[in-house]
């Protein structure tokens, strides 16, 4: 398992984790949904938790709420003890869990009013946080008849009518189109750079990597990585990688070129991916001096995917088979 | 608590099931008046000329050979060694009440019951128990009246607060929201209890107003055809009684509602079983013999007609092999009918918060 640094940190943690486990009965036998998971996530910022679906994310986040009671281990938010201790706690806690889920015939505002009548909310808060997610034009409109997008933006006014210091936001993207993609992210930053802790489950890793400082993943229910974003990224580059692209009459030639010189080559579509060349320069030179011409030539680095894919090989379907992918890539892993 | 039982009254209100069981009591409030209005008119003026023209005919007739009828019905008592009152020598004139139709009333007519139905077979009693059984039969809420046919009406809306309890919460565990609801108050025991209390006092009103207005209804029909029947300020006093003990009922039907549905999620499971058990209750009530005083079908009604009396045989075999069975009176009283019914509920709702608070949410 890589932990790095940032998660190791003796900081203050908003969520803490020991051997939590939780396994499922049914009729097919008894399945695993948490297998001894140690989690940290540090105050502040944004935490990215990932995995693969099934991997237990969902689950974890369940237990964290005391909405299913873990069969062994210990979590603490804000170091209570949950869920033992976490009527003392839930008052700093917003968290939305998988899809948004309200009482459907039931508009906006009362949906919310009745959530805030339940803690004690002032009345004007409703509307505040109504207005804070850009709902105000469709307060009174029946909640069953709100877009997917609509339905996030009412779930993150809910959680917001706490006033958290700790936001849970599971799967938040799920469904939106690209704008409401952006606006999620930018609230879930921006609520990060308020101060306040945002732990986000996402499948889409390339949003992770955009907005979260630190990031967990986990795999078959057990973490198998954690650390600040920039140290998991900058530990899986290390590959040198090169990808090549020459004139398609001397693709053959610059195989052989660089085999010869002891570099690990192979085909990608129209061009060459050069692995263990530590300098660039070296794959450029050993061409030149054959008279093959470089047209493009690009140092490879990884991005939060390929390093969640190389740690969950296996995992997920085809994960294993995914070479470093270049930064950018927007492609998604089942969650 | 209190905070959470307002919000979960204001949300049963603002629910449309609620609304449906205020349309649905009130649209039995219509029905029973228009029902009313059409069944139980007093006779028409062609039906009492024609009773009347009957009686006179009987009368002459009477006049004419009524001594010898006499005689021999006593000849007859004699023979059978009765008394002349006990062979009924005595109510041998004709009167014009034998040739009218009956006319249904307001408040039950003891005397035209038994002109219509005859006495009631009498089972074999302990003098407690014929007191009891003769003060419950005597009951405004047993005979051929309005008031008794009330009575029966009034388990419909208990049916109605039943259901509103049931999709108080079967709505919520199958919309998710419930998961949601406990993100902001994770206290479990708390939480169903303010449900369970918001279904029994919330659905207070529909029960009230509901049965009001059908006894409102009822009234005004008998009152207009004149056929109120021995209102007396005793009978008020039934009325209110009962309605105290309706009121009572709905509360906890609507917390076993929210119980039930509890335990099984869904709406129409737990209506379901309460059809299921009920009817199974109704039509195999005999088969339980004595026990049938445990059912809840049977509880129920003791709770409400402020006691109960069913019979069962009891059976001998006489000399000859032959079983000889004679009818049992057995008294289900008011207290004895509601510590069963209130037992019943106690029992799944403790069992409905022992699984909520273990079982896993969405």
């Amino acid at each position: 398992m890589a932990v790095l640094d940032g998660a190791r940190g003796g900081g203050e943690l908003a969520i803490e984790t020991r051997g939590l486990r939780k396994t499922y009965r049914s009729v097919r036998g008894r399945s695993v949904g948490v297998e001894g998971l140690d989690l940290r996530v540090p105050v502040g910022g944004v935490h990215g938790f990932l995995g693969p679906n099934g991997s237990g994310k969902t689950t974890t986040i369940r237990m964290l709420l005391g909405l299913v009671r873990p069969d062994r281990g210990t979590a603490t938010i804000f170091g209570h003890e949950v869920p033992k201790r976490l009527p003392e706690v839930v008052g700093r806690v917003g968290a939305i869990v998988e899809s948004p889920k309200f009482f459907p015939a039931f508009s906006a505002r009362r949906n919310l009013r009745l959530l805030a009548d339940a803690i004690g909310a002032p009345a004007g808060r409703v509307d505040a946080v109504i207005d804070e997610v850009g709902l105000t034009g469709r307060a009174r409109d029946k909640y069953k008849g709100y877009s997917l997008g609509m339905k996030q933006r009412l779930a993150i006014a809910a959680t917001l009518l706490k006033d958290p210091d700790l936001l849970i936001f599971d799967e938040p993207t799920n469904g939106l189109d690209p704008a409401g993609i952006r606006e999620i992210r930018q609230t879930m930053r921006g609520l990060a750079d308020q101060g306040k802790t945002v732990l986000v489950s996402s499948h889409i890793l390339a949003e992770v990597e955009q907005i979260a400082d630190t990031v967990s993943i986990v795999a078959r229910g057990r973490l198998v990585a954690a650390g600040r974003v920039a140290d998991l990224i900058g530990a899986g580059s290390a590959t040198g990688s090169v990808r090549l692209r020459v004139a398609p009459t001397d693709l053959t030639i610059a195989t052989s070129v660089l085999e010869t010189s002891g570099l690990l080559v192979r085909r990608e579509h129209d061009a060459l991916v050069v692995d263990g060349a530590a300098d660039p320069a070296a794959v450029n030179r050993a061409l030149g001096e054959r008279g093959v011409w470089a047209r493009e030539l690009t140092p490879l680095q990884a991005d939060l995917e390929s390093v969640f894919l190389g740690l969950t090989a296996g995992e997920v379907p085809g994960g294993g088979e995914r070479g470093p992918a270049t930064n950018g890539t927007t492609t998604g892993v089942g969650a | 608590m209190s905070r959470l039982l307002r919000v979960e009254l204001r949300r049963l209100w603002a629910r449309q099931v609620t609304r449906w069981a205020c349309v649905g009591a009130l649209a039995l409030v219509a029905l029973t008046g228009a029902a009313t209005f059409l069944s139980a008119p007093p006779p028409s003026d062609q039906q009492v000329a024609a009773a009347e023209e009957m009686f006179e005919a009987d009368q002459e007739q009477w006049e004419k050979d009524g001594e010898q009828q006499v005689a021999d019905c006593e000849a007859g008592a004699e023979a059978e060694g009765l008394t002349p009152e006990e062979w009924g020598c005595d109510q041998m004139a004709p009167r014009l009440d034998w040739y009218l139709p009956p006319t249904q009333t307001f408040v039950p007519d003891a005397a035209q019951d038994e002109m219509l139905f005859g006495e009631s077979e009498v089972g074999a009693q302990d003098d407690a128990t014929r007191a009891a059984v003769q003060e419950i039969q005597g009951s405004v809420w047993n005979g051929w009246s309005g008031l008794a046919t009330l009575d029966d009406l009034a388990v419909l809306l208990l049916l109605l607060v039943l259901v509103v309890g049931v999709s108080f919460v079967t709505a919520e565990i199958n919309s998710g929201s419930l998961g949601m609801w406990l993100t902001f108050e994770p206290r479990r025991q708390r939480v169903y209890w303010s449900k369970a209390m918001a279904a029994a006092v919330g659905t207070v009103p529909i029960v009230l107003v509901g049965f009001a207005l059908l006894v409102g209804a009822s009234y005004a029909v008998y009152a207009s055809f004149g056929t109120l029947g021995d209102l007396t300020g005793a009978v008020w006093l039934e009325v209110a009684a009962f309605t105290g003990r309706l009121l009572a009922a709905g509360a906890v039907l609507a917390a076993l509602g929210v119980a039930l549905g509890t335990l099984l999620k869904h709406a129409a499971a737990a209506v379901g079983l309460v059809g299921v058990v009920a009817w199974a209750c109704l039509a195999f009530a005999y088969s339980f013999g004595e026990l049938q005083r445990w059912l809840p079908t049977t509880a129920l009604s003791a709770w409400l007609q402020g006691g109960l009396v069913f019979q069962t045989e009891r059976c001998t075999p006489s000399a000859d092999g032959v079983f000889e069975c004679v009818p049992v009176d057995h008294v289900v009283t008011t207290v004895q009918g509601g510590s069963t019914v209130a037992g019943i509920a106690a029992v799944v709702t403790l069992l409905a918060v022992l699984v909520f608070r273990r079982r896993d949410a969405s």
